[in-house]
């Protein structure tokens, strides 16, 4: 279970700038999305070089039973 | 690191909550309260000569029902009192009177207040909805220009 980390400035006027932490590829989006829906308008957006790393992926094997 | 991003707040709030957010920033800026009143106009309470600027909060919106319609919170500091309410068009507004003082005066402090009252509701909506959702705040700050910076984690599934 991955952790991630988000820094969160509130500024005095209340506009938020939001670092978002431990995410390769574009998992990040749908986390900025929460946040988004919570504070209002997205006004800038700038990816790091993690979001164009591959995405993390989870593996599952299925045994048959016979 | 991920992704930075710059989030402008939209302030949809409730009477009750706005009132919160009012007392909260009022109180860090050194204001006391007037009143909360649901008869008095904004600026009644202040001599006749005294100077009056209004203001409104952008990308606000203050819901209420038919009874909280005329509902007014009042603050005052040095002279200043400043009584929010609730526009016509459901706005966040603010009227700020105070004798012996300049128009520039009374708009810089409405616009501080008013931008405290921003900050106030986006952090008490933020922590509301990160408990809700799981998020561990593991650090809170107050930095010198008075912004609130604050770390979070969360174990994703």
């Amino acid at each position: 279970m991955p952790q991630r980390e988000f820094e969160i400035t509130i500024g005095k006027t209340g506009e938020v700038e939001l670092h978002v932490k431990g995410f390769k590829g574009k998992g990040c989006l749908a986390a900025v999305k929460i946040f988004e829906e919570i504070v209002g308008e997205m006004k800038s957006q700038q990816q790091t070089s993690e979001f164009y790393e591959p995405e993390e992926q989870v593996q599952y094997r299925i045994d048959q039973r016979h | 690191m991920s992704a930075v991003c710059i989030l402008t707040p939209v302030v949809i709030m409730a009477w009750p909550a706005f009132s919160a957010a009012v007392v909260a920033a009022a109180s860090s800026l050194g204001y006391q309260i007037a009143s909360e009143v649901s008869s008095q106009r904004p600026g009644e309470a202040v001599h006749k000569d005294a100077k009056a600027v209004q203001l409104e909060i952008e990308r606000s919106e203050v819901v209420t029902n038919q009874l909280g319609r005329d509902q007014r919170i009042a603050v005052s500091r040095e002279g200043v009192t400043v009584t929010f309410s609730r526009d016509a068009r459901g706005k966040a507004s603010l009227c700020v009177t105070g004798n012996g003082q300049s128009d520039e005066a009374l708009r810089a402090a409405g616009e501080e207040l008013s931008q405290a009252v921003v900050q106030q509701y986006v952090y008490q909506k933020l922590m509301g909805e990160m408990r809700s959702r799981g998020f561990n705040v593991v650090e809170e700050e107050v930095n010198e220009d008075r912004s609130i910076r604050l770390k979070v984690r969360h174990w994703e599934n």
